[in-house]
């Protein structure tokens, strides 16, 4: 039995064409199906579970609309994007790409950094235009990521970190593959010293198989080394992980044992459910994705019950099927102590819940420092006390999370007008990160050459 | 008995989500069921799923209430007694010790310093520790719980 649960709008994986959508539940399972007049219909998984599906819709935050608009009057999204007037989130991050050169060949690439056709490798007069854009585009707190390519093989990004630092850029996480934070401490250092708040840290496992195939070479010892010299510095991490079903769904269990192993430097583990961008000669299945219900189920088989598929919540920041969340203390074990779960229900106060998001871990710390105000602590000696179990919760969370990123087959009008990530442009626009790097089946993109290849 | 509260007392007493009549409400039944260090007294009672304190002062027929405060986990076994206190059991005379007691909380189990008399198995916990790190991991756990 089908049963339509929503229309929204979509893209053509041949032409690009914007086309209307239908969402349908099937067998408890999300659907949705487009059809182009020019290039037929398609009909794709985007959910497991119905009920969930539509009981999500009650954790969306009331938007926070961005303070300015690139584009005064959209006419078809997400054709004009820019953000547009009918925008419904403002940024919580915005992504500022500062080359597409990098030091790896992946055969997994959002960027397609290297042999995509053209070089792009902005002056330092290029990338303040673009800060200026997050400055002129964005209210405080302003967060922005580095990227690339990969940033770090630019010998002057300590600059450009103190760059944005100074023109009231108050967080700075740079997006990094770890290779040169493996090799060059020096380096390092003088990136923490310009202000770097912490790294984006690709991450796809513990076993350098699962290297060969997502980066073409070993690299689990390289990202130890990379670890080890954060920690030396102080400078915390998150993991992020492509996941493929084919690869590497089945170390995600790993993967947080892990980085449990690796707190207080390790922050979180990012998962990132594969996309298809680029050029795709046969078109991917249901069962070359990974659905977020999917991955937090492996979860919780993986970590035997530890961190269990209702210990993740929306962030109800972006679009609440965009992405999952959890928070835990990590316990002298090594096992973790999740603090929230779906039964605690739709937040009460949904209002900005952007910035809540921005400072969730930091308002742990407050909370427990609030509370602990003035405790005399020379009383208490004992390893298995209550107040040693308090103090290491102040540094020893791990923030598990999801964020499923669209491509042309799964991308919709819904989940891209509240994006809450924005990739900041040459001409001082801001685009969601799926449509930025959203290719038609060809590998034709729709925003990323034309921004960057001029 | 006259009653003497401060009212920043009182608004500390409110914010940790207790009445000043729970507090008086110790002080009234505590009966021998106290401790003192010769000018002040430390007694508790379980009001419902909370375990209430109140740190009073007696002079004459007027009590000066110094703090009121809570916590919710169960007091559990001492898990080591050290030192003697200035305080004493004013049940059954003996010197209180500085030791620690166990504490269970939504299925966990963890220790915090205390103040014990060994002979009787009694314990009780200041206010530095019960309005922070017990009520921190309180509310952890609650969290955690919901």
């Amino acid at each position: 039995m089908t049963e339509k649960i929503g229309e929204t709008g979509a893209l053509c994986p041949e032409c690009l064409k914007t086309i209307k959508a239908e969402k349908i539940v099937e067998d408890d399972d999300v659907y949705i199906v487009k059809t182009c007049p020019d290039h037929g219909t398609w009909k794709v998984k985007i959910w497991s579970g119905a009920e969930q599906y539509k009981y999500l819709y009650e954790f969306a935050a009331v938007p926070k609309t961005p303070e300015k608009y690139a584009i005064p009057q959209m006419k078809v999204c997400p054709e004009d994007c820019g953000l547009c007037d009918k925008h419904l989130q403002h940024s919580c991050l915005n992504v500022v790409e500062v080359t597409n050169r990098c030091n790896l060949n992946c055969p997994i690439c959002f960027a397609t950094a290297n042999g995509c056709g053209y070089d792009f490798h902005p002056d330092i007069e290029t990338i303040k235009g673009m800060f200026q854009t997050v400055v002129d585009y964005v209210k405080s707190p302003r967060c922005v990521q580095i990227s690339g390519g990969e940033p770090t093989i630019r010998d002057d990004l300590p600059e450009i970190v103190k760059l944005a630092k100074e023109m009231g850029i108050e967080h700075i996480e740079v997006n990094t593959n770890a290779v040169r934070i493996a090799n060059d401490m020096e380096y390092l250092k003088a990136l923490k010293e310009a202000g770097v708040d912490d790294f984006y840290f690709q991450f796809d496992g513990t076993d350098d198989e699962i290297y060969m195939q997502t980066r073409g070479k070993p690299m689990f010892e390289i990202k130890e080394r990379a670890i080890k010299n954060c920690s030396e510095v102080g400078i915390g991490i998150t993991l992020v992980v492509t996941v493929s079903p084919e690869i590497n769904l089945n170390h995600v269990g790993e993967i947080i044992k892990f980085a449990a192993s690796k707190v207080p430097t390790v922050k979180g583990v990012h998962f990132q459910p594969i996309a298809h961008f680029g050029r795709y000669p046969q078109e991917p299945t249901d069962e070359n994705r990974v659905l977020l219900p999917q991955l937090a189920s492996e979860i919780e088989k993986q970590t035997k019950g530890m961190l269990k598929a209702d210990n993740f919540i929306p962030t109800s920041c972006s679009n609440v099927h965009c992405d999952l969340k959890s928070l835990s203390i990590v316990l002298p074990d090594g096992s973790l102590f999740p603090l929230t779960t779906m039964a605690l229900g739709p937040p009460t106060k949904t209002d900005n819940v952007a910035d809540k998001t921005r400072t969730e871990v930091s308002q742990l710390w407050k909370y427990i420092e609030d509370t602990m105000d003035g405790e005399d602590a020379s009383r208490d000696t004992d390893d298995n006390s209550w107040k040693t179990f308090v103090s290491r919760a102040k540094t020893h969370y791990l923030t598990v999370s999801a964020m499923a990123f669209q491509d042309v087959w799964t991308g919709e009008t819904e989940r891209w007008e509240r994006c809450c990530i924005h990739v900041v442009t040459l001409d001082g626009k801001l685009i969601p990160f799926c449509l930025f790097n959203t290719t038609a089946k060809d590998g034709t993109t729709m925003y990323r050459r034309k921004t960057f290849c001029r | 008995m006259e009653y003497i509260i401060a009212d920043a007392v009182v608004e500390v007493i409110e914010k940790r989500g207790i009445k000043v009549d729970d507090v008086k409400a110790v002080i009234e039944g505590a009966g021998d069921d106290k401790i003192t260090n010769g000018s002040r007294f430390i007694a508790k009672k379980e009001i419902g799923d909370v375990t209430v304190y109140a740190d009073y002062t007696v002079d004459g027929d007027k009590c000066t209430i110094n703090a009121g405060y809570c916590h919710k986990m169960k007091v559990l076994d001492i898990v080591l007694v050290g030192d003697d206190t200035e305080w004493t059991y004013v049940k059954n005379g003996a010197v209180v010790k500085a030791g620690h007691t166990n504490l269970t909380y939504l299925g966990a189990t963890r220790s915090g310093p205390s103040l014990v008399e060994p002979t009787s198995g009694a314990s009780w916990f200041e206010e530095y520790l019960a309005a922070g790190a017990l009520t921190t991991a309180e509310g952890l756990f609650q969290q955690k719980r919901a």
